[in-house]
Order: structure tokens, then sequence, then C-alpha cells
């Protein structure tokens, strides 16, 4: 293979691995810590989408302010469905599942009701091209991969130093051990809700950059996310990591040379085979 | 040598740990074998290798003269071994005798298509349950509490239960674990003539405990496991005695 | 396990005679009905209802053996395409193709259940939720046998006497009660005993003897057999199948017919059927909101009423009967 056709396609395989990540981890944190297998997980990228719509055309923000202050904006709303449906089903995986697809049906088909149903991009704040070593990439989907570069980064500062992110790894390694140790599990679970949505709203705004904004497109970066951590094992914050690459790079690779459908059946494949020789994923850690 | 149990060089390793290591011993027709030990001897492990609830890294176990290793639990039970647990397990939010009905699988249940059909074969198996049901439920002095929720049940009454629903299946051998954990001694001591009596109905019985006195008055030999393996084997009075035992087990403990 | 938590709320052991006497009224209401109100609209709407109560009290079968499928929609898909094809590509007579509808999805559940069935809780609902997405795409793919995306056009009814809506109403209706009939019959069987078993307590069925993943297969494969029937009942009547109608939603929509209905019993499915089925035909003129109303219910019901309408209906009762009992 040769290398202007390999350089592009790694490129993609990055700026899609990016988004993912952003989008899976939120996902896989809500379910490693608080047990919630949040089906409306895609909805809220959805509205960091919107969010995103609205401060840069309604309200003409700078991109720089309004790209966190979409993010933000959805993380906060986000707080409402936890406090008045997931804490009064904590610890019942199957309840809060059912009511988490209820949730999804209700952000999504309020979307339509607000906004209409059909596609619209996002005003693009990058067009140029930037040549590096004789390839050209598209500004945009630099300046993604280096926002989504930063806010990993951001989140993995904030898990590994400051005291809420211990708190959060506590819980997350055991619930009971935590609570013995006065950790407050109900603010944890607060947290989290609140960084999972954010960061997923913020993988939803970056996507929709790249390709449309709709109130239904919460069922791609969900798809996106099982598939994630089913691969790097669902609650598992390093096996976001690692799902997130693969499923980008691999995304990347089939969709250049054998279509999207392709694709589409050999991540299905990967994660059937995975989830019946090893449920608990690459990174994972089997339940008792 | 007829036993009716035989287990030789079991052996289990979870990671880094040899849960069982090298398990010898064997159960006589008729005979109510202790197994005891601290906790984290093996104990248990050496139940669900018997039962077929996990498979042996290597070893042996033969029933009536059958190997029956790695067997799986419904095969097992089919041939006349059951268990019970160490926690009570029971179906909380059933009626006392639909409990015990459903240990009956194995007698009452005749294939889904007689049973779905309704046929005289399979209506005639279920009657004959309920009425063997009924029987043991009067034999284990539960008769009064028969239509009661079991999660109603004082803490010893479970523990009984969970006896029957194991006898309901007609064991030959049955494997007790911690069969009076928890309980008071006066309700221990009502599981410990509930044993006998099984016993008396030529049921050979395993018992596992870790209280020693509940064992040595109740088995007729005693299985001493340490860390895995097999320490000691032999009445509950030489056991007791064994120096080896005193001061890897009593020692300790007491 | 919440289903467990929720089935054990209504131990239905016997038939009582004063449930015999609403069984009977509701049969006559069933079969009367339609030769006072010949309008296609109602009757339109209560096939549809009588239909997917097939397919409702089948997803109660997998959930009282303790799994929640999020792919059920699969199967119903599965018997759809068989009827369809065999009926249209192969000419095959309709009896025919309705018991290959039957059997082939059994099949296939027969062929994955042993795979699937050892997961359990969520990753049991990933796993089906995934493999109806496969399924999904194949029927997609597939292009020179499915149709594609537009799926298959001009599906004949059954038989020349069936063409009219009153007619496919009573055979909607016979099929139904033959179908849901088989659920009820395995359910109060000495099958259904040992299925509550397996659900309440697996690890102690198991040592009492009874073949878990054996149980849970041939339940399994039932009751993807019987939504397969629904499937080919449903693509007759509205004489077209195609993969968005087989898509997640649906398998989404038979679950929540479940639970809105309640998952106490084989009632709260039938319930949840009619009500979902009803419900959105009587507010076409809001379709946004019908389907936000929808999640909002969803929610509802699993924060304060988780045995759904059945639940719902009991209370109710129960608060008429004696007000002052709190604890009814």
């Amino acid at each position: 293979m040769s290398v202007s056709l390999l350089v592009p396609i790694l490129f993609t395989g990055v700026s899609l691995s990016a988004i993912y990540i952003l989008v899976a981890l939120g996902f896989t944190l809500v379910f490693g810590i608080m047990r919630v297998v949040n089906f409306a997980h895609g909805e809220f990228a959805m509205m960091g989408g919107f969010a995103l719509l609205f401060l840069l055309d309604r309200l003409a923000w700078p991109y720089w302010l309004a790209l966190p202050l979409a993010a933000l904006m959805v993380g906060v709303a986000s707080l409402l469905p936890e406090r008045f449906v997931f804490r009064r089903l904590y610890g019942q995986e199957l309840p809060s599942m059912i009511a988490a697809l209820g949730l999804s049906v209700v952000l999504a088909e309020g979307g339509i009701i607000l906004f209409e149903v059909h596609e619209r991009s996002l005003p693009s704040a990058f067009s140029g091209l930037i040549h590096i070593g004789g390839f050209t990439f598209p500004e945009d989907r630099l300046v993604v991969v280096a926002i989504a570069l930063a806010a990993l980064a951001a989140f993995w500062l904030f898990v590994r130093f400051t005291r809420i992110g211990l708190a959060l790894r506590t819980v997350a390694q055991d619930r009971e051990i935590a609570e013995a140790q006065g950790i407050d599990t109900r603010a944890t679970y607060r947290v989290t809700f609140f960084l999972a949505t954010t960061l997923a709203a913020l993988g939803g705004a970056l996507f929709a950059q790249i390709y449309a904004l709709s109130p239904l497109m919460g069922q791609v970066p969900l798809m996106k996310a099982f598939i994630i951590v089913i691969i790097g094992g669902l609650g598992s914050v390093p096996g976001a990591a690692l799902g997130g690459v693969l499923l980008g790079m691999s995304e990347s690779f089939l969709n250049t040379f054998y279509g999207a459908s392709v694709a589409q059946f050999a991540s299905f494949g990967a994660i059937i085979l995975l989830l019946v020789l090893r449920p608990w994923g690459l990174l994972g850690r089997p339940e008792g | 040598m007829t036993a009716l149990l035989d287990v030789s060089r079991l052996a289990k390793r979870f990671g880094a740990v040899q849960a069982v290591e090298r398990l010898d011993f064997q159960v006589e027709p008729g005979e109510i074998l202790g197994i005891i030990g601290p906790n984290g001897a093996g104990k248990t492990t050496a139940i669900n290798l018997i039962s077929g609830v996990i498979r042996p890294d290597s070893g042996r176990i033969t029933f009536a003269g059958q190997d029956v290793t790695g067997m799986r639990p419904d095969l097992l039970v089919r041939r006349g071994v059951v268990r019970t647990f160490q926690a009570t397990t029971i179906y909380q939010e059933r009626t006392v005798r639909e409990n015990v009905r459903r240990g009956a699988f194995t007698t009452a249940y005749r294939g889904f298509w007689s049973t779905f059909l309704g046929t005289a074969g399979a209506r005639a198996a279920a009657r004959r349950a309920g009425e063997a049901i009924d029987e043991l439920l009067s034999w284990l002095g539960l008769s009064e509490v028969a239509d009661a929720e079991a999660r109603s049940l004082p803490y010893g009454f479970q523990k009984v239960l969970g006896l029957g629903i194991a006898l309901a299946a007609r064991p030959r051998l049955a494997m007790l674990d911690e069969p009076a954990a928890g309980l008071s001694h006066d309700e221990a001591n009502h599981v410990a003539e509930v044993v006998r009596r099984i016993n008396r109905e030529d049921v050979s019985v395993i018992v596992v405990d870790h209280n020693m006195r509940f064992i040595s008055t109740l088995c007729h030999r005693i299985v001493v496991l340490h860390h895995g393996a097999e320490l000691a084997t032999g009445t509950p009075q030489d056991v007791t005695r064994d120096p080896r035992v005193i001061e890897a087990y009593l020692g300790t403990q007491h | 396990m919440m289903t467990t938590r929720v089935l054990a709320m209504s131990a239905s052991a016997g038939v009582s005679r004063a449930r015999w006497a609403w069984l009977a009224a509701g049969a006559v209401a069933l079969l009367v009905w339609p030769l006072f109100v010949n309008e296609p609209f109602f009757l339109h709407i209560a096939t549809l209802a009588l239909l997917y109560t097939i397919g409702a009290a089948s997803l109660h079968l997998v959930l009282r053996i303790g799994h929640l499928s999020l792919g059920h929609a699969a199967f119903l898909g599965l018997g759809g395409y068989t009827s369809a094809l065999l009926t249209t590509a192969l000419s095959w007579p309709f009896a025919a193709a309705f018991i290959a509808s039957g059997l082939v999805p059994a099949v296939v559940a027969l062929i994955v259940g042993p795979i699937v069935l050892r997961l359990r809780g969520v990753y049991f609902v990933l796993i089906t939720f995934t493999f109806g997405e496969v399924v999904r795409l194949v029927f997609t793919e597939w292009q020179s046998l499915t149709g594609g995306a537009d799926g298959i056009f001009r599906i004949p009814p059954p038989h020349a006497l069936l063409a009219s809506k009153r007619a496919y109403y009573y055979f909607a209706l016979a099929m139904a009660v033959a179908c849901v009939g088989v659920v009820a019959r395995i359910l109060a069987s000495q099958t259904g005993r040992f299925i509550d078993a397996i659900r309440e307590g697996e690890r102690l069925a198991q040592s009492s003897g009874v073949p878990i993943l054996r149980f849970k297969v041939m339940v399994f494969a039932i009751a993807c057999g019987l939504v397969g029937l629904q499937g080919s009942l449903l693509a007759h009547f509205i004489t077209f199948v195609a993969p968005g109608a087989y898509a997640f939603n649906e398998s989404l929509n038979l679950l929540v017919m479940n639970v809105i209905g309640g998952m106490g019993s084989l009632t709260g499915p039938l319930v949840g059927a009619v009500f979902l089925t009803a419900l959105p035909e009587f507010l076409r003129g809001w379709v946004e909101l019908q389907r936000f109303l929808y999640g909002v219910v969803l929610i509802i019901v699993m924060l304060f009423v988780p045995g759904g309408l059945v639940e719902l209906g009991r209370r109710t009762i129960a608060l008429v009967r004696e007000p002052e009992g709190r604890d009814a």
C-alpha cells in the first residue's frame, strides 16, 4: 500500500477514533460507575450539536467559546434526568435501562418537535486546507482531532489528579468499599453523569460538524459507543480508548477499500464474537 | 470395595489459588460423612466440583461405580446426587409447597410435549409428585406452613426448606453445604435430627461445616481439609485427637 | 433482577370461575362487534392489535426465562420475509409458507440460542440488540433476495376469502387466540413452573436437575417461532415487508408492550399490545407528540408503576372496593 493512500486513511481513522472515544467514554463511565446502560447517551450527543448550532448561529458566539459552552450546557441539563429519573432507579440494571430507552425517545422526539426532523449542517468555523509534507488535510478535521485529544487529556488529568477523580475511581472499583470510606456515592453519580453527558455532547458537536445535524442523529454515536464498549469492556475506561481506536481505524480502512456496509458487518461480527467468547471485552473484568 | 462416591486426586486452581489439591475420600452407602476445615480450606469448592457446578483441573469422581467427573449438575441430579447451598437458597416469593414442588423436577416432569398436551402419564406423574411432596412436607415438619410464603419463615425453617427442595429430587447422596450456619443451638439440633432421619431412609450424606461440635456429633466419619488438601480422615474420636488436626485447625480456631 | 421482582407480584396459579366468565364475555365481544361496526379503520386497528398480541406474548415468554431481548423484531422480520418470499417468488400456498414462517425463526433461534442464552443481564440485551441490527442489515443488503431497502411488495392475501378487512379480522382473531393460547398453556403447565424456577433461582433450579440451557433454548425457539407467525400474518395483512419495519424501534415496541402492560403475567403484554397499537392510530394527527408521549409513559411506568397497566388496574379496583385499605 502506498504512503499517499495510507496517510489520509490513517488521518480519517484518527479523527473518527477521537470522536468515538469521546462519546464512548461517557457511556462506559455511566455503566462502570452507575451500572446504568444509558440508551439516551446518543441523544445527549445530539443535544450537543444543537446547542452548538444555537450558540454559533443565533447568538453568533465565537467558535472557541461556543463549543465548550455547548457541551457544558448539555451536561448541566442532563442533571435533570439524573435527579428525577436515574436516581430513583440506581442499582436496578434493567429498569434503569428501560427508563433510559424512554428518555432516548423523549429527547429525540422532543428534538423533532422543536427543530424539525431534517438534516442540516453547522456553519463551518474552519474551511481551509493545510498542507503538511505533501499531504493535504482539511482544517476543520484537524481542529476536531485537536479538540478531542485536548478533551481526552483534560479528562485523564481530572480523573487521575483530583479528589473527585479519585472518588470516581474508587466507586468504579467497589461501591461498598467506597461508601465505607465515606465517599458520597450520590454526588459521585451526579459528577459521573455530568462528565459523561458533557463529553458526549462535545463528541456530538464535533460529529455534527463533520457530518450532519439532526434530531435523530443520536442513534449513530450510540451504536458506535455500544460497539466500542463491547470491544473494550463495558465499564472500562482504557477499554473505551482501545475500542475507539480499533473501531475508528478499522472503519476508515474498510470504508475505503470495501465500502460502508462491509465495515458495518465487520464491526457487528466482531462484537458478536466478543460477546460470545469474552463478554467482558478486551480490557474489562469478568463479573463474579 | 464399593463406595457410593469415590473422589480421587481431585484438584482445582483459581488463578494463583490452589483451592483444592489432591483431594481423596470415599462415601460409603448409608454413611454420613463430615467435611470440615477452616474458611478457605476448599470445602465449598469440593462440593461445587462434585456437583458439577465447576470442572476439576484433574482427578476423578466416581458415583455408584460410574465416572461422573465434570458431569453437568442436572445430569448428576438424575443419577441421585443433590446439593444444598450455604446461603438459604430458596424461592423467596413462593409458598413452601411450591418450593418443594420445584425441587421434584426429576420425578414430576415428563418432557415438554406431554406436559403441554396434558397426557395421562404427565398428569399421573404430577399427581404422584404432589402426593410425595405432601408426605415430604409432613415428614420435615413443614405441613403447617405449606401455604406460607417462604420468605416469611424463620431462618431455621428456611434452612429445612432448602433441605426439602433437595430431598424432593429423591437423592441417593445429599451434599449439604453448612446446613447449620447461622442457626441457634436448638435449630441446629433440629437440622441434625432431620439429617439423621434422611440418612435412615437410605440416603448417604456429606455435611460440610466448620463447626467441629456439630459435625462430630452428627457424622460417622470426618475428612479434615486444610489449604485445599486432605489433612486427616477418621471417626470423630480419632480426628479430634489427631495432633495435626489440633494444631492446624482446632489450635488456631479455639 | 427486575423481571423477577415484577413477575413474582402475581402468582397466577389457577384460573378462577370469575376469570372464565370474564374470558367468555371478552370472547363474545371480540366475535360480535364487527357485525355491528363494519368500519375499515377500526377493523384495521383491531386486526393489528390482535396480531401484536402474538408478538408481545411471545416476548413475554422470553422475559419469563429471565432474559430481556431487544432483538425480537428480527424474528418477526424473518417470519415476514419467509412468508413473503415463499408466496411471491416461489408461489407456495399460504398454509405452507405460514408454517415455514414459524419454522425459520425457530430454527435460527435454535442455532443462536445456545450461544446467546449463556449471557446474562445487560450482555444478553446487548447481543440481541446487535443481532437485530445484523438481521436488519442482511434484509437491506441482500438485495437480490429481499429487494433491499424497498422490501417486497404486493404480498397476496392468504386466501381469496380473506381479502376483506372483516374476514382478515376474524382470521387474525383465530390465530391470535391459538398462538396466545400456546403461550398460556406453556406457562400454566409443569413447564411454566420450571420456567419460573429458572428465572427466580437459576442455580437452585439447576441443582434440582432442571437442564437450564435446554429449557431456555426451547422456550426461546418457541417464542421466536410464534413471533415469526405474527410476521407472516402481518406481512399478508399490510401486503409488504421492508427492513425498516423490523428495526430496533419494532423490538423496542414489543418490549414496551410488555413493560407498559405489565410483566407480571400474560395479561400484561396483551393489554400492552392493544394499548400501544390502538393509541397511536387514534393520535394520528400528532405523530411527533405521540412518540414523545410514548417515551414519557415508558419513564413514568418504570418510576411509579413497575407492574404496568395491569398493576394500575388492580390498584384501582382495590381502591374502589375498599377505599380505606392502603395495602390492598
